[in-house]
């Protein structure tokens, strides 16, 4: 809502200068948004008459004219480009030295100073200025033509106020009443605690204007104004003014007026063109389903019930708080003009505009309620402007009021407990206190002991309850007064185990080299997935953009576009991991994994107990190129999926300490987009929480990503649903065993087929107790071996708390590990 | 000059003008091997009478102990110059700029988001956490924002298509009604997380954002608790020195609400306020809706938007520098 400094100060007086004011303002809840000044740096533009005028000698488009000069006397030459005016009529004259500010100046600044200047041979003194040029509006297909009775020889700036400031303010939801400059002069008021004053009216004509009948409890009241012999012609200059400086186009004088009283009071209006009503007689109801109505705008719309219509004797006239029809509305051929002003149900007008899509200034005050008491007064006010502007005559008031008036129109009172509300804000306010507080918002108020009784103020529908009361009384006592205290709470705060785990998975990643990412959640259809691959999406209603269509299904997509834009962007190698939740549909392939290995319930719901989108946690990797840059020490070193491998392995031994790393099985899968040689599935009871791989390199080429680009991703879900509230329980330590250890090495030979989980397994059994560390050494392929065989070497560390081993334990050891080999198709190589 | 003489003098000088410890044991061979003229005379001792023995004998100890002298002292020497010059070919220039560690870092948002939540797990709130796609009825009807209210409009909600009623969370709010849903007061908890907008990216929006939003329900708080637990929050994260002022808004789910400004001292004596959160006093319908009686208990809740604070402290211009995960921005911080 933009509001002119001297429109709000001819209601409320303020002794601020514009600075002051918008603090004040920005501390009372009228949050200022900016301060414009359309028109500042005009100057030496006085009105002057046109004397003569005659085309250019030389320019078909141009005139030569003669205006009146100072003090009205005189005769000064000028060239103009417009032709919209008359010998006789009254302009704005940019005299020589004047300055005009809504004119781009020849080198692009804002504003031109005026210089006598030759065009085509005739020199021109100054200029005769248009609307736009002065910033008084955005009329710029002729010059400003002032009013007949404009004193000649006046400073523009003495007759309008050009160039004040407009402070903008952005309207909070429940403020229905700062749409109106009366409405934030009245909180102006209260704020300072102040008197404020309405406009002067026109009193009621008491003849009557045309049959209303009021069909609806969406309507409150329907008040009317007729006015005859109306000559529909163009605002004067302040009508003008004031519509641009609020951002409104201006039309006619009688739409003007309408839309002028609205700013000006918050209430909309409509004028018909009482020629045009059939009957004439008006029906306020409900529409039916169906019906149709063609509004201002030229669309025609259909209707739906719920919907307020205005209709004469044959139809449908207007679509009641949004938008007239078009049948009715008032042109330059109008002469007699219905005013009507009616206060409409916030929820009706809101449910409209929200399904027509259609928001104007009527419904936008509407829908946030307008004070039901303010419909008479607004219609005054425009019969009265008009009959002042358009020379027309007031014929006859009436009012249709809806008796009982509807609940949504009531503003029933409301008591306050004083003490409680004191103590409630910390601010020491007794109940006559208050009471003197809430009486300058208007409110009627009776103390009775700590209680009032409070009679909150039509135009206040946000002063509803006890809450909405104490905030007034805050806000206008001043927020800076509450003193500053810490809540005395008998809680104990800190973290869950579960939340300090998964800080600690970040840690690990980070610690192996990953930089966190934080990526937009939103894919297209084509985004790779990781771990339990899926066609599922959560798709999404209004999505942004076709590429982000859908909440990812995986975390791996958002990674790898990160990888190729620091690729592209020139880092010879780059290490991402990011924590966050990938969204499944509710019966994803996903459900029956999380089912499988997650503790208890990990579904989110509804509160009606409907299941939403899979989101479980996850933590996922993606690398390329080489890792520590181009340091001179280790220049070659790149990521490879062993990094990616060990660093989730890593993150499960720290977040399941009682597990062995054993406890995710690695099995060799093959997976579209992946290397079908270097990709494992990590399995938890056979169902796969994490997936380590090297992005098949016909992807990296499509994709633009370095060569082995390597991506992981792992189900956090399970492992911190599985920290119990207390923690892990504590990991006991083993005795440090004082005689030496000794090593052995060992090799098994098996097919591919037999995973490497077994053979590991086959030498721990082997060693039994004995065994205090196992290490995979090497692994070998070649012609010793069969095709499709490997070996794997081991070095086992053996110790024995009570004695030092000896070779013959060696012997036993390994030839347990042999039997142990047989028993899985594996060899031990001697 | 008896042969022993001449060969201690021969053996000395041989010793000094080893030049490596190589040579030095060549001298050795050479000069008490067993083809050595030594090892002759020590042979010859065995055709001599015991007086002559005994000499030869006295002789030949002398010999040995002035040569294993000469010999140690020469090899000590020796072996020190050797190991010189093998720690002079081992030179390091540690002039040149060290190796990197290889470790990466935590996202300038996680580490602002833990800042905080470690602030006020110090002041005894809990963590709590919920869904991003997230019920209406959670993010919406329980916090008193009604479905055709402009409130809600203002929201620019995304929404998830094949629902009834699910939208991605438009703040972190719908926490706290989990929360209020489930436990019984006193509640103090901070909810942080990412939530979403229908907002089109651009430097100054985003439409994923990260918010912690704290809630504070018990008996008797009041709006001085608000404000104290602001200042607390604002002088921990920006400085011991800072003030906080309130200004009055519009939340669906606050009465009083407050927009929060921080105060700051710029270069040059420029100083003034910078918006911040949006905080109030819980609306009693919110608790009602919540199964919380509001005759009994009232609290305050808080929103911080932690890019908002990331950027203010950090100077970051655009925002989307937050989410495009260019490495040169996540190893800055």
């Amino acid at each position: 809502m933009k509001l002119p400094l001297s429109w709000l100060t001819s209601m409320v007086d303020l002794d601020l200068s514009t600075d002051e004011l918008t603090e004040l303002m920005s501390l009372r809840g009228l949050e200022v948004e900016e301060v414009t000044t359309p028109g500042l740096g005009t100057s030496g533009v006085r009105t002057a008459r046109v004397l003569h005028h005659e085309p250019h000698p030389d320019a078909d488009k141009l005139r030569f004219v003669k205006v009146t000069g100072e003090g009205g006397e005189g005769e000064i030459e000028l060239v103009c480009g417009a032709s919209n005016f008359e010998v006789g009529d009254i302009v704005a004259h940019a005299t020589v030295g004047g300055h005009v500010p809504g004119v781009t100046g020849p080198d692009g600044t804002r504003g031109l100073t005026m210089a006598a200047r030759e065009i085509r041979g005739v020199v021109s003194n100054g200029m005769i200025a248009s609307a736009r040029e002065l910033e008084l509006g955005e009329d710029h297909d002729g010059i400003l033509v002032l009013p007949p009775d404009t004193p000649l020889g006046v400073e523009l700036t003495e007759l309008l106020p050009v160039g004040e400031p407009v402070v903008e303010i952005a309207v909070q939801a429940d403020r229905g009443d700062h749409l109106g400059v009366l409405g934030v002069a009245r909180d102006l008021a209260a704020i300072l605690d102040t008197g404020w004053r309405a406009p002067i009216v026109p009193d009621v004509v008491a003849a009557p204007t045309l049959p209303v009948t009021l069909d609806t409890d969406g309507c409150a009241s329907f008040h009317t104004w007729v006015i005859e012999d109306v000559e529909v012609v163009d605002s004067p200059p302040w009508v003008r003014q004031r519509l641009a400086q609020c951002g409104i186009r201006s039309i006619d004088v009688v739409v003007d007026v309408t839309n002028l009283v609205m700013l000006e009071l918050g209430q909309p209006l409509h004028a018909f063109d009482l020629d045009q009503l059939h009957g004439p007689s008006l029906t306020v109801r409900a529409a039916r389903a169906g019906e149709r109505l063609t509004t201002l705008d030229d669309t025609e719309r259909t209707l739906v019930e719920g919907d307020l219509v205005i209709e004469d004797a044959d139809r449908l006239v207007s679509l009641a708080g949004v938008m007239g029809g078009a049948d009715t509305e008032v042109t330059r051929a109008t002469r007699r003009v219905l005013i009507e002003a009616a206060v409409w149900d916030p929820a009706a007008i809101r449910a409209t505009s929200r399904r027509l899509g259609l928001v104007s200034e009527a419904s936008k005050r509407y829908e946030r309620a307008v004070d039901p008491q303010g419909a008479a007064r607004a219609a005054a006010r425009a019969a009265g402007l008009i009959a002042q502007l358009a020379g027309g005559r007031l014929i006859g008031t009436d009012a249709v009021v809806r008796d009982p008036a509807p609940a949504w129109a009531v503003r029933p009172p409301v008591e306050l407990d004083a003490a409680r509300t004191a103590a409630f804000l910390a601010l020491k306010l007794d109940a006559d206190a208050q009471a003197a507080l809430l009486r300058r918002a208007g409110c009627e108020v009776e103390v009775a002991g700590d209680t009032l009784a409070v009679q909150p103020p039509s135009w206040r529908r946000d002063l509803a309850r006890p809450a909405d009361l104490a905030e007034e009384i805050a806000r206008l006592h001043g927020y800076e007064h509450v003193p500053t205290t810490l809540p005395r709470l008998d809680v104990t705060g800190g973290l869950t185990p579960a939340q300090r785990a998964e800080r600690e998975a970040r840690s690990i990643a980070v610690a192996a080299g990953f930089h966190e990412a934080v990526t937009r959640p939103f894919v297209g259809d084509e985004a790779l997935v990781g771990l339990v691959p899926t066609a599922g999406r959560v798709r999404l209603a209004n999505p942004l953009a076709q590429d982000a269509s859908a909440m990812r299904p995986s975390l791996v997509e958002g990674l790898i576009q990160a990888v190729r834009r620091n690729h592209g962007q020139g880092r010879p190698g780059v290490g991402l991991v990011e924590l966050g939740r990938l969204f499944r549909p509710v019966d994803d392939p996903l459900a029956t994994v999380l089912d499988a290995v997650v503790d208890g319930d990990w579904r989110w719901r509804s509160p009606a107990g409907d299941d939403l989108p899979i989101q479980p946690r996850v933590l996922a990797l993606a690398a390329g190129g080489v890792q520590l840059g181009h340091g001179w020490l280790d220049a070659r070193r790149r990521w490879d999926v062993h990094d990616l491998l060990a660093t989730i392995d890593e993150v499960v031994r720290r977040l399941a300490p009682h597990e062995q790393g054993a406890a995710l099985e690695r099995v060799a899968v093959t997976r579209e987009g992946f290397h079908p040689y270097r990709t494992v599935s990590l399995r938890r009871d056979g169902h796969e929480i994490g997936l380590v791989g090297q992005l098949h390199p016909t992807v990296c080429e499509a994709r633009d990503l370095p060569q082995a680009t390597v991506v992981a991703e792992l189900l956090l879900e399970p492992l911190l649903a599985a920290t119990p509230d207390t923690g892990h329980p504590p990991v006991p330590a083993e005795p440090l065993v004082k005689h030496p250890a000794m090593t052995i090495d060992v090799a098994l030979a098996a097919d591919d087929g037999v995973p490497h989980t077994a053979l590991e397994a086959a030498a721990r059994a082997g060693a039994g107790d004995l065994l205090d560390a196992l290490w995979t050494f090497d692994v070998y392929r070649g012609a010793q071996l069969g095709e499709g065989q490997r070996s794997v070497a081991m070095r086992l560390r053996l110790q024995d708390p009570d004695r030092q081993l000896t070779d013959a334990d060696a012997e036993v050891v390994i030839d347990a590990v042999a039997a142990e080999a047989e028993r899985i198709g594996a060899v031990l190589r001697r | 000059m008896s042969d022993i003489d001449r060969i201690t003098q021969d053996a000395l000088e041989a010793i000094a003008a080893a030049g490596t410890l190589d040579e030095l044991d060549e001298v050795r061979v050479r000069v008490t091997g067993k083809r050595s003229e030594l090892a002759g005379i020590q042979a010859s001792m065995r055709d001599l009478d015991p007086e002559g023995r005994k000499a030869l004998g006295q002789q030949l100890n002398a010999f040995r102990g002035t040569f294993q002298a000469a010999f140690d002292a020469r090899h000590e020497a020796l072996a020190a110059a050797a190991l010189d010059a093998q720690l002079e070919s081992e030179r390091l220039d540690l002039t040149a700029p060290p190796r990197r560690l290889p470790p990466g870092r935590p996202h300038l948002l996680t580490q602002v988001e833990q800042e905080m939540l470690d602030v006020f797990v110090g002041m005894g709130y809990r963590v709590a956490e919920g869904p991003e796609a997230e019920s209406g009825t959670y993010n919406f009807d329980l916090l008193n924002i009604e479905a055709d209210h402009p409130a809600r409009q203002e929201m620019d909600t995304i929404y998830v298509d094949g629902f009834d009623d699910v939208v991605l969370r438009t703040h972190t709010s719908p926490v706290q009604a989990r929360v209020m849903t489930t436990q019984a007061p006193p509640i103090a908890v901070v909810c942080p997380g990412r939530t979403y907008r229908a907002d089109a990216a651009d430097a100054t929006h985003s439409p994923v954002f990260s918010q912690v939003e704290g809630l504070v329900v018990a008996e008797g708080i009041t709006m001085a608790d608000l404000r104290g637990t602001l200042l607390e929050f604002s002088r921990r994260m920006f400085g011991a020195d800072r003030e906080i002022r309130l200004r009055p808004s519009f939340f669906p789910f606050t009465e009083p609400s407050a927009e929060v400004d921080v105060s700051f001292e710029g270069a040059g004596g420029n100083h003034g306020w910078l918006e911040i959160l949006g905080s109030g006093m819980v609306d009693p319908n919110v608790l009602a809706f919540c199964g919380i009686d509001p005759d009994r208990y009232t609290g305050f809740a808080f929103g911080i938007g932690i890019e908002r604070v990331a950027m203010l402290r950090h100077q970051v211009r655009d925002i989307r520098d937050l989410f495009d995960a260019d490495a040169r921005f996540l190893a800055r911080f």
